[in-house]
């Protein structure tokens, strides 16, 4: 249902890369999957492999080289990336799946489990050593495998930091990120004092990533299972911690609505008319190079209460899965290993989210990445569960909690009954 | 939509007349005036061809209907016995689960408190719909020709004015920030207005969203009220007024009377049209806060599509559908009764 | 009459009122897309844009993927209006001219059609488009807009078909016209002005509709009125274009509708004379 303007953004740099096609593809040939010639014998002529992908996620330039890439491998084959909002996602992917109208799949990492247990993801235990998954990093493999099989692969993983306009932070006399969270309320309250400031910083009530940030910083979860039922965790004390500071921080937030999330309307825009000091977002989530520069943008870790480390994040991230009613699962195999390939891989690395193998590690560059990877260590993800996808389902209830709470509602009473709502989701059958 | 194509029936091309009238002649099926041409003069020849005739031309539109119309109606009765959840959608599984579905709804809470919360939006809706048409159907009559052409032309436009496009206008007028509506109420002294979130609470979105669909559909009643109100001889008033009736008396004695099919029908029609909004309902806030602006439409959709339960959906759905069915036949059977009486 | 100046002021002054009340938002939406940017976000609303600008239709239209779903409605939206027409005008035909057996329960089924409750079948209508492989796609939104409006249709038609006097039709018969021939050549030219307002009336519910297209269609699949529901996250905070946008979705019925209101008295009428 949400449309973002970044998916014709998607569609032209794909237009782009038609025309670029066979200069560059060639010499990573060997490079990236190293066994081409083998693939050479399989014949995907004429046939089309349909890819989703998220809105935001591929890096610049990501689709266009694959898309090359494997079209190079496979003469006559054909690539053909759609572009999918986040915005009620779950039903869309379901379907898709449940039609068979898509082939490769980009799932959140939140939500591999639920799509796993749906038996619309294809088990790709055997095919893990083909794919490079010996050498994929542990923690960002646990959310694609299922009962103890492989359904996904791993592809990046990030985590939010806060983003802000490096002229409204001098014209406001800052200078230094802030090491603690009191140090970043003082900042903001000088940056609210600056003229020309509309907004301190862009918060929306319903950013519940940054609030499962805190809640990890505290040490609490979202839910955890008692005996063989889940329960929903924003009751416990360290949920009700996390949840003063989001509201003091939110507090700080002039323009965002509290019933509503980061996409609508989508924040990089409104950061992106650079007159808000700060925000919490990923790396995509940036104003595009015409509307604000890169070199006017700076970042940091959400601070902690104390210098020593940076508030809990949410380690969002994407998986790449192979639809099991797709007609072309083996050209999707072969489809993964170029899309994962160190090359490709390294384009991940290159735009600042963190790959799927440790020793690409190296090639994380920009700011943002730094920020993101320091951070990236007091992260935290949903249970690994396939009802939590649901839970993700509209209405959210972690983020009408937060609404409502924000707005004045008890904090016990409401506490109490979204965790009984989020229960209620974790707990149904198939 | 619906509630446009349906009030559209109203525009009865005979002239003059109140909507009820037509009404009625189509209830009467065709009646008098559709009264069909001696067979014998058929230039088709008499016999099984002649006979045959009109079934033929009936026949794509009743395919059509049972295709289109009685197919969804059953299917939607069917998914409400399975249990349809993501994973029998994706693998294209039919379970069967009995009654589960329904014993869940109908020991849930939240369903019955959904339902009690459709009716009571119907109800205030339809009050203010019809009283307020009534009023402003009086007045157009009340009124010279000039003021009535305006006061028409602005009455049109909230009549044709797309659903979609005023809840989206509407959403900007109620906007926090920039709304117009905020600064009228800052500006009359109720500061506390001026930054208001009017999607914040359940009675605020209430507010919005009745504002709203009365001010879309008051233009039907009144236009209706009025066309009736020009068929009502002007002698009836004129002896009304020489026996000393007030205003308020000739309303009771003359023109109700008169117009009673007219209330009746159009107050029914106003209730099946407001029991089923969903448009208005859910792109103003998607049934929030926190659930609490959901009616049946809008639950069993939220419910069923984007909970991926669609078998549970479906079995809101046909309750909907049952609780619309009663409406319907009560309709009908006025509409049929009056027929008689005429 | 003997009324005092008061009772003659007070019904004015409402109506007045009233008027602002009903068309504001109408205006509002049509003054607001002209506005310049800083007359929008403005804390003391400008209430005439007097340097008006066509910027916000420029981004409205400029907006990713806009002449989809412009073609995606008219395809869908004239697709079912004539499918219907053609249909209709053959059933409201044999109801509105012939006596059959059947002919009751037929007018009845119409009336209940006209009422369905497309808004609870949505469910259902989505797993029947699935299960044919057709999410995504014009086909059923065309077949399933057809079946909204054909009642409707068949209604109208019949009551248009039922003014035209039969003695046109029986007479055109005894000059030795068949039924057809006498069907095409009387009755029809004096269904046209008729067949105009009716499809013009189906085509406004079709261009309309909202629910279905919400559970059906995704991405380049919308039609305008799911695209205008996401304003949000089409537009963010950018009324001006929010609002250029409803206004450019909304005129055109609105002018449909004026001219309508008189054509559809107007026309039969016409019809009937000329007759």
């Amino acid at each position: 249902m949400k449309r973002q303007l970044i998916a014709a953004v998607g569609v032209a740099a794909m237009v782009v890369g038609l025309a670029a096609c066979g200069s560059d593809g060639k010499k990573d040939d060997n490079a990236g999957s190293g066994s081409s010639s083998a693939a050479g014998a399989k014949n995907y002529s004429g046939k089309t492999l349909k890819v989703w992908l998220m809105s935001g996620s591929a890096p610049k330039g990501w689709t266009d080289a694959v898309k090359t890439e494997f079209e190079t491998t496979y003469p006559g084959s054909k690539v053909d990336f759609q572009i999918q909002e986040w915005g009620g996602i779950g039903a869309k992917v379901t379907a898709a799946l449940s039609e068979g109208s898509v082939d490769v799949v980009e799932v959140g990492n939140t939500q591999t489990a639920g799509y796993a247990a749906s038996g619309g993801l294809l088990d790709i235990t055997k095919d893990k050593a083909n794919l490079g998954g010996a050498d994929w990093a542990a923690n960002q493999n646990e959310s694609a495998i299922l009962d103890g099989k492989q359904y996904a692969a791993p592809w990046w993983v990030s985590n939010r930091v806060v983003a802000y306009n490096k002229d409204l932070w001098t014209k406001a006399g800052l200078t230094d990120a802030p090491k603690t969270l009191d140090e970043f309320y003082t900042d903001l309250e000088k940056l609210k004092a600056t003229d020309g400031v509309a907004d301190p910083i862009y918060l929306p009530g319903q950013e519940w990533y940054t609030y499962f940030g805190l809640l990890t910083g505290e040490g609490g979860k979202i839910a955890k299972k008692d005996g063989d039922k889940w329960v929903g965790g924003l009751s416990s004390p360290e949920a009700q911690k996390a949840f003063e500071t989001y509201k003091k921080l939110q507090g700080y937030s002039v323009t965002g609505p509290k019933d509503k999330d980061e996409a609508t309307p989508q924040q990089k825009d409104v950061f992106g008319k650079g007159n808000v000091g700060a925000m919490i977002g990923l790396g995509w989530e940036l104003p595009d190079e015409k509307t604000m520069p890169k070199d006017k943008i700076g970042f940091f870790p959400l601070p902690g209460k104390t210098a020593d480390k940076p508030s809990g994040v949410f380690l969002g991230g994407s998986n790449l899965a192979i639809a099991s009613q797709g007609k072309n699962t083996d050209m999707a195999k072969d489809f993964l290993k170029v899309a994962l390939n160190d090359k490709n891989e390294g384009l991940v690395a290159a735009a600042g989210n963190i790959p799927n193998k440790a020793a690409l590690n190296s090639q994380l560059t920009g700011d943002f990445a730094k920020a993101a990877q320091s951070a990236a260590a007091v992260g935290g993800i949903t249970p690994n569960t396939p009802n939590w996808a649901s839970v993700e389902d509209n209405p959210n209830p972690v983020k009408d909690f937060l609404t409502a709470v924000l707005q004045g509602g008890d904090y016990a009473a409401t506490a109490k009954k979204y965790d009984d709502e989020i229960a209620k989701r974790l707990n149904q059958k198939q | 939509m619906a509630v446009h194509s349906e009030r559209v029936q109203t525009q009865s091309p005979e002239p003059g007349k109140a909507v009820v009238a037509s009404i009625e002649t189509r209830a009467a099926g065709g009646g008098a005036k559709g009264s069909a041409p001696k067979g014998t003069r058929s230039a088709d020849g008499p016999g099984l061809g002649s006979r045959l005739a009109p079934y033929l031309l009936l026949l794509p539109a009743t395919v059509a209907t049972i295709a289109l119309l009685g197919w969804p109606l059953v299917k939607t009765v069917l998914l409400s016995f399975q249990n349809l959840n993501k994973r029998q959608l994706v693998l294209h599984l039919t379970e069967w689960n009995g009654f589960d579905n329904y014993k869940e709804q109908l020991t849930d809470p939240e369903f019955w408190s959904v339902t009690g919360r459709t009716v009571v939006f119907t109800l205030v809706n339809v009050v203010l719909i019809m009283v307020g048409g009534t009023l402003i159907g009086l007045l157009l009559n009340h009124l010279g020709k000039k003021m009535r052409l305006v006061l028409s032309i602005g009455l049109l436009m909230a009549w044709a004015m797309p659903v979609v496009a005023a809840t989206t206008v509407y959403s900007w007028l109620f906007d926090q920030q920039w709304g117009v509506v905020n600064w009228v109420l800052d500006q009359l002294g109720w500061h506390s207005m001026a930054d208001y979130n009017w999607m914040s609470d359940q009675y605020s979105t209430f507010f919005v969203v009745i504002l709203l669909i009365v001010w879309q559909s008051v233009p039907f009643v009144a236009f209706n009220m009025y066309a009736g109100l020009t068929t009502i001889p002007r002698e009836l008033y004129e002896a009304a007024r020489m026996d000393g009736a007030g205003s308020f008396k000739i309303f009771g004695s003359v023109i109700f009377p008169s117009l009673k099919p007219f209330f009746l029908a159009t107050t029914f029609l106003e209730i099946i049209w407001v029991f089923k909004a969903f448009t208005q309902v859910y792109a103003i806030n998607a049934g929030g806060p926190e659930k609490l602006t959901r009616t049946l439409p809008v639950h069993a959709f939220l419910e069923g599509s984007s909970g991926q339960h669609y078998g549970v959906g479906s079995a809101i759905a046909v309750l909907t559908i049952l609780m619309l069915g009663a409406l319907m036949a009560y309709y009908f059977r006025i509409m049929i009764k009056q027929e008689d009486e005429l | 009459m003997r009324r005092s100046l008061f009772g003659r002021t007070w019904p004015n002054v409402i109506a007045v009122v009233l008027f602002v009340f009903f068309i504001f938002p109408v205006y509002w939406m049509v003054a607001t897309a002209f506005k310049q940017n800083n007359d929008i976000i403005s804390k003391t609303p400008v209430f005439i844009p007097f340097n008006g600008t066509f910027e916000h239709f420029t981004t409205a239209v400029n907006a990713p993927n806009f002449w989809t779903y412009v073609t995606n409605s008219l395809i869908a939206t004239v697709g079912a209006v004539l499918a219907s027409l053609v249909i209709a005008t053959l059933a409201a035909f044999a109801i509105a001219r012939m006596k059959f057996r059947g002919r009751k329960s037929f007018v009845l089924v119409v009336m209940i059609a006209q009422m369905a409750p497309w808004e609870v079948m949505t469910i259902a209508v989505y797993i029947i488009s699935r299960d044919n492989g057709m999410l995504n796609s014009l086909v059923p939104l065309t077949f399933f807009y057809m079946m909204m409006v054909l009642p409707f249709t068949i209604w109208t038609l019949r009551s248009f078909i039922a003014a035209v006097p039969k003695e046109l039709e029986e007479s055109a018969m005894v000059d030795g016209c068949t039924r057809t021939q006498a069907f095409v050549k009387v009755i029809f030219p004096l269904l046209a002005p008729g067949l105009m307002s009716t499809s013009l009336f189906g085509f406004i519910t079709a261009w309309n509709e909202f629910p279905l297209v919400l559970i059906l269609n995704k991405e380049e699949g919308k039609t305008l009125p799911l695209w205008l529901s996401s304003f949000k996250t089409a537009f963010g905070n950018d009324w001006g274009a929010t609002m250029a946008a409803s206004t450019m979705f909304a005129i055109p019925v609105l002018i449909l509708f004026v001219f309508l209101q008189r054509k559809a008295v107007g026309g039969l009428t016409d019809g009937a004379v000329k007759g």
